[in-house]
């Protein structure tokens, strides 16, 4: 351990620490623009010059170049490494437009910071200023190539971290442009970072320009729900709605950075239709009329029904708090038991996937960086948790393989190897790879594998895999055994239910061998991990719940935060089935479709007007904290009662003025809130004060928090996983007969997510309807052909009532007999009642050729 | 003809290069035969360095030492990279070179790239030497039939292919580190070592950069010994013969092989043939533009590595650009610094930034709107240059530096009249 003196201060730090991050944890902040930890040293801009007085370099050294050493002395003041510090900020300076005052970064610029603290005040410079032309990059960046600095983060961000090529630097000497070849949409779903890592104004946040400053904003620490990862972020608000999201560093989830998803998708907070008041019969009525009439209604109900015919329905997106309240209600209500998944087939994975999780095995997200060995099976990271991608290719970057199972066309922003075989023929894999791992000596040292591998040939060949995945296997057996730090992420979304524990298990055995790596799961949804953990009844489902409702056993439907006509596989059924329902009661922030069948609606606050907890996919329980008030934001507040005031469409924003006794469109509150006032007047008083603290509710709820005490999070979360998974799966007999044939004239129909346009919360922000692309779906050209289609093709596909319209992407990295469907948000792809699965050729029409079918990277 | 023995110009001819055959009867490509017959690696390493052969682009570092420093486990495949990316203004030696021997430098990769074990070399030509790249090109061609390339050269296991790369066409190509990332398609923006390219070069394998001129001495150095080669040199540091390229005010410019240590005046007026009629010596650059300007009292100097360095210049590429007394050293410099600013790669602040700056500065002086308090701004700004990234800023500033050094009456002069006074 390197021990070394800054400003005479004595700090020993590990070996390979730069001298400008052993400052830092002195507290002492070199200046700096280029540097940035995640990103490695570049020494670009020259600006974190520090006088060496003693120890191997000599005199003024950029620190952030430079590896602490044993005896060093350093001086960050010296007059020297002032003075060139000073000089630096000239020069950037000379072709700077000093447009602070219409800047959006004015107020957090880090240029504006360092110009002022190194003392560089008067212009000298008598030459013209350089002035470049700005490019469009698409809805989120703004583009304002003047103000920069030259720093190189963002093309190093862009091009080396995330390993996206469209955007980068051009020309040389100071005419080095950082763009694109040509205006357009950048390609990388990890281009926002650009607006965090910039050291001025050159990127901004295109959806929040002009619309605050820095000084005026309400911050919180706060949590991404877009995906399953809960990275951390910071919200920005400003006048009673969120504005713009920045990336938090984490120790276990993000290194700071998040996902274009995650970062822009926070409209739905503040849609314009988001339902504020509480509503009868789609008649606004003040919240506690609401809930007592609400609880009047159930009363009703469980008095001539029983309390059985009661049941409630959470989701994945609510907080664990709102989850638990659920599940207590439920269960003193005495009501049937609550589902926290829409999807019944989706819950069983989930589950499946919470049960193998233990801490040994469970890695973080970080941890994934560190791997050497990545094997992804039926995931697809960038369109299903996109930080994953990220956090792989930073695996990638330090020599890891990367092996994808999958039979989606997948596309990584790193070289891998994919085998594309069908979801049916995952199993049969990992089944294979389990029996491989658990017959070799992973311990020895890595030394080329007898060729063949006997056991896998023989059981390959038997279930009938092509001779190229049969040599992709091989591969992947032979890198496996040679890695150091295996890690195996595993998917919930194409695979079938006991991939996971195959997953698992795989795992185990390597762990067991090699000491290092572990498993990573991606669920559904940002507190499926919660919902599982809740969802105590093994054998209920909504499917349960739906035939309950059919068959009239069960006569009111109770939903919180969920929108099951969007989640449910079978659309047509379940909408039949609620019009048999007595009584719906809704709660929730979005403007769904489910909200609008509500016979009593109560509106409930989002994460960022009251905060929650969310256990994320490692099991990891994480916080967001309030960001602002609950209330229609000001300026959709001011237009409303303008016209209202005037009687008449549209109107003005000035004045910004009303005068009302509580905050306009303030009456949702938390649904564990809104819950807890509904139990409390569905069980007199008397029987006890309903008051319930949501924590206490969760540690009698939750087994695994029963020991915690208190509210307060570590920094990274609370591992809520047990010590160690129940035990390895049984060994589940090979699947050798033969699966389905190619000739078969039908397709596998999966449906997927995708980057942008499928998930459901940042559906409803609008700057995501220009960069989710038209609906499409994927076809292996072999598929194609055999169904008379080409790429570019506009398809109906028509099963028993609904049908589908997308055009056809053929692709040739996908595995056949398999048909990619994206949900789509503008197709009803519920209607396509999904639970066989399989779509038959002469279901697929072609209604036209040639349509433009927007080219992406994939 | 010169009164030194001519060892890379041995067989110089007026209008034509030297063919493959008359090089082989002047003993051509017996070094490499023996070479592949009787040398190790590691015995070839000890002749070039008990020779003491420095490079010859500009640092003079030894060239056995950076042969040596190649990992002797490092991965396969290995490259060798002749650099004759030639854009230091001044400097033409190069071409000549290829213009009158280009065996010689072909004989000297195939024995570097044995010696380092690289199957694949390139030599990377600046662009505007197309004819050069050309030529190179088809001797490799020839040399190939003749069985001194390809594939089991010479019946041993050696085997050898050398790729001709013509530059995308920038100056801070010709850095070491930077011609790596333009030659893998990259940006050429130096990279800081460690590692060296020695170790992790091109496409992340033990790759070894050296000056065409440098390896063009390597055949010679096999053939003859180390004593013989430190016998060319008049100084002992420095061994053998160095090619250095006269321009500006003499009557006879031109690429002479003098030996190391000819003491510049000599160079200027005997082998260049003095200045022109009418004209003065007033000062010179010695070792292309990124070198400090040398003054009359200083012409005595000897032009080797460590003379210049003792009287706190560097001798470069051995490309000395004249400038007699009619000549306004305030323009020249100026003209060098656009030249500078110009090719900067962008990449650090003090160069990107700071070269227009100071061009700017001077570009007033000349022009009349100078200030005196531009001149410590100048010295200042130029001290600061030592602080970038890669070699190329504190060259830039050099003859800025040395013309405030040497030159600050004729500077001042500028301010005074505001204008040149040599218009």
């Amino acid at each position: 351990m390197p021990k070394l003196t800054i400003d005479d201060l004595e700090i020993e730090v590990p070996p390979g620490t730069k001298v400008i991050d052993a400052a830092e944890q002195l507290g002492i902040m070199i200046p700096r623009f280029c540097y940035l930890k995640e990103l490695g040293p570049a020494g670009a801009c020259r600006m974190c010059a520090v006088k060496f007085l003693q120890g191997p370099f000599k005199g003024v050294q950029m620190s952030c170049m430079v590896d602490a050493q044993d005896g060093m002395v350093v001086s960050t003041n010296d007059p020297e490494a002032v003075a060139f510090r000073k000089q630096v900020i000239e020069w950037l300076m000379l072709n700077h437009p000093h447009d602070c005052p219409v800047c959006d970064e004015g107020g957090q610029c880090l240029l504006q910071d360092e110009t002022v603290s190194g003392g560089h005040g008067l212009r000298r410079y008598l030459g013209r200023k350089r002035t470049y032309r700005d490019q469009y990059l698409g809805p989120f960046i703004a583009h304002e190539m003047n103000r920069c600095i030259h720093c190189y983060r963002c093309s190093r961000f862009y091009q080396e971290y995330a390993g996206y090529r469209d955007l980068g630097p051009l020309q040389i000497a100071d005419r080095v442009y950082f763009g694109r070849f040509k205006d357009g949409p950048l390609e990388s779903p990890f281009s926002g970072n650009l607006v965090d890592i910039c050291p001025t104004g050159v990127y901004t946040d295109k959806t929040a320009r002009f619309r605050v400053r820095h000084w005026d904003l309400e911050r919180a620490p706060s949590l991404c729900i877009h995906c399953s990862l809960g990275c951390h972020t910071v919200a920005n608000a400003r006048y009673r709605e969120v504005v713009r999201i920045e990336g938090r560093s984490s120790g276990k989830v993000n290194a700071g950075f998040l996902c274009d998803r995650g970062r822009f998708g926070f409209g739905y907070a503040a849609h314009p239709e988001r339902p504020r008041n509480a509503k009868i019969a789609a008649q606004n009525v003040p919240m506690s009329a609401a809930v007592r009439e609400a609880g009047r209604r159930l009363l009703e109900i469980r008095e001539s029904s029983g309390a059985e015919a009661i049941a409630v329905l959470g989701s994945g997106r609510s907080c664990l708090e709102t989850l638990g309240m659920v599940q207590h209600l439920s269960r003193v209500g005495k009501w049937t038991a609550p589902d926290f998944f829409e999807n019944p087939q989706m819950e069983r994975k989930v589950k499946a996937i919470v049960s193998q999780l233990d801490a040994r095995l469970a890695v973080s997200l970080r941890d994934v960086e560190k791997a050497d060995c990545i094997l992804a099976i039926g995931v697809d990271p960038v369109n299903e948790a996109p930080m994953l991608a990220l956090a792989m290719r930073q695996a990638f970057r330090k020599d890891a393989k990367v092996v994808v199972v999958d039979p989606r066309p997948i596309f990584l922003p790193m070289r891998f190897e994919h085998l594309a075989v069908s979801s049916a023929r995952i199993e049969t894999l990992l089944q294979v790879l389990l029996q491989v791992l658990r017959q070799t000596d992973l311990a020895a040292p890595p030394a080329p594998l007898p060729q063949p591998i006997q056991l896998s040939e023989g059981l390959l060949s038997e279930v009938a895999f092509d001779s190229s995945v049969q040599a992709q296997f091989h591969a992947l057996v032979e890198t496996l055994v040679g890695s150091r730090n295996p890690v195996i992420l595993c998917g919930s979304g194409v695979v079938g239910e006991s991939v996971s524990s195959l997953a698992a298990d795989c795992a185990e055995v390597l762990q067991n061998a090699k000491g290092k790596g572990g498993i990573f799961y991606v669920l559904p949804s940002a507190n499926a991990f919660g919902a599982a953990l809740l969802a105590s009844s093994p054998e209920h489902s909504f499917l349960d719940t739906v035939e309950g409702i059919e068959n009239g056993t069960i006569q009111a439907l109770v939903v919180v935060e969920s929108d099951p006509l969007r989640h449910f596989p079978d659309g047509p059924r379940l909408q039949a089935a609620l019009t048999k329902l007595q009584f719906l009661l809704v709660l929730d922030y979005l403007p769904s479709e489910t909200v609008r069948r509500a016979d009593i609606f109560l509106p409930t606050c989002t994460l960022f007007e009251v905060g929650g907890s969310f256990i994320n996919q490692q099991g990891r329980l994480q916080a967001a904290e309030k960001v602002h008030a609950v209330g229609t934001p000001i300026h959709q507040a001011t237009d409303e009662a303008m016209r209202s005031a005037r009687g008449e469409e549209g109107g003005g924003k000035h004045p910004p003025r009303m005068y009302d006794l509580g905050i306009p469109g303030g009456e949702p509150k938390a649904a564990w809130e809104v819950l807890d006032a509904l139990m409390e007047a569905l069980v007199p008083v008397a029987e006890g004060t309903w008051r319930e603290d949501p924590w206490e509710v969760l540690k009698q709820e939750i087994p695994l928090l029963a020991s915690w005490n208190g509210r307060g999070y570590p920094a990274d979360g609370l591992h809520v996983v047990p010590e160690k998974r129940p035990g390895a799966a049984v060994a589940l007999p090979l699947e050798t007969e033969a699966h389905t044939s190619p000739s078969e004239a039908s397709l596998q129909l999966l449906l997927v997510d995708w980057t942008f346009g499928t998930e459901e919360l940042s559906q409803y922000a609008a700057v995501m309807r220009q960069v989710e692309g038209e609906p499409f779906l994927c076809m292996h050209p072999q598929d194609a052909e055999r169904c008379g289609l080409a790429h570019g093709d506009a398809l109906e596909v028509r099963l028993e009532e609904g049908s589908i319209r997308a055009s056809l992407k053929v692709r040739e990295n996908m595995a056949c007999g398999v048909m990619v469907l994206p949900r789509h948000g503008r197709i009803q792809w519920q209607e396509l009642r999904n639970l066989s699965g399989r779509v038959p050729f002469e279901c697929i029409q072609k209604i036209s050729t040639d349509t433009q079918v927007i080219e992406d990277l994939r | 003809m010169s009164r030194y023995p001519q060892v890379l110009f041995q067989n110089r001819k007026l209008k034509r290069i030297n063919t493959l055959e008359e090089y082989c009867q002047s003993g051509g490509y017996q070094a490499l035969a023996d070479v592949l017959r009787e040398y190790t690696p590691q015995g070839v390493c000890a002749a070039v360095q008990e020779a003491g052969l420095r490079g010859r682009g500009g640092a003079g570092f030894p060239a056995a030492k950076k042969w040596e420093s190649v990992p002797a486990d490092g991965a396969f495949p290995r490259f060798l990279v002749a650099n004759s990316d030639e854009m230091e203004p001044g400097t033409f030696k190069d071409r000549v070179l290829i213009h009158a021997e280009p065996h010689t430098i072909i004989e000297g990769i195939a024995i570097a790239a044995y010696t380092i074990q690289a199957s694949k070399a390139f030599i990377f030509v600046r662009p505007n030497y197309e004819g050069s790249a050309a030529i190179l090109e088809r001797e490799i061609k020839r040399a190939e039939e003749a069985g001194y390339l390809g594939r089991r050269i010479l019946g041993s296991d050696f085997s050898l292919e050398i790729i001709v790369h013509l530059s995308g066409g920038r100056y801070i190509c010709g850095e070491g580190t930077a011609l790596l990332n333009a030659l893998m398609g990259k940006r050429p923006n130096p990279i800081k070592p460690p590692p060296y390219p020695t170790v992790k070069g091109l496409w992340d394998r033990p790759t070894v950069v050296n000056n065409i001129e440098t390896l063009a001495n390597v055949p010679h150095i096999i053939r003859n010994g180390p004593d013989w080669f430190k016998g060319l040199s008049l100084v002992e540091k420095s061994p053998g013969t160095k090619l250095f390229c006269v321009s500006g005010k003499v009557k006879s410019p031109g690429c002479f092989e003098l030996p190391m240590g000819t003491p510049l005046r000599e160079i200027i007026e005997e082998h260049a043939g003095g200045l022109l009629e009418g004209s003065e010596f007033k000062a010179c650059l010695p070792g292309g533009a990124s070198t400090r300007f040398l003054i009359p009292e200083q012409l005595d100097v000897r032009m080797d590595f460590d003379s210049m360095g003792e009287i706190g210049h560097r001798m470069g590429t051995g490309a000395i650009i004249v400038f007699d007394q009619k000549t306004c050293l305030v323009g020249a410099t100026l003209n060098l610094i656009q030249f500078f600013a110009r090719e900067s790669c962008g990449w650090c602040t003090p160069c990107r930034e700071g070269l227009p700056y100071l061009r700017d500065l001077l570009w007033r002086i000349e022009n009349g709107e100078g200030k005196e308090e531009y001149i410590p701004t100048i010295r200042s700004m130029c001290k600061d240059m030592w602080n970038s990234f890669c070699a190329l800023a504190p060259g830039a500033a050099s003859p800025v530096e040395s013309l405030l050094t040497y030159f600050e009456d004729e500077v001042h002069e500028h301010i005074v009249q505001r204008k040149c006074p040599f218009q």
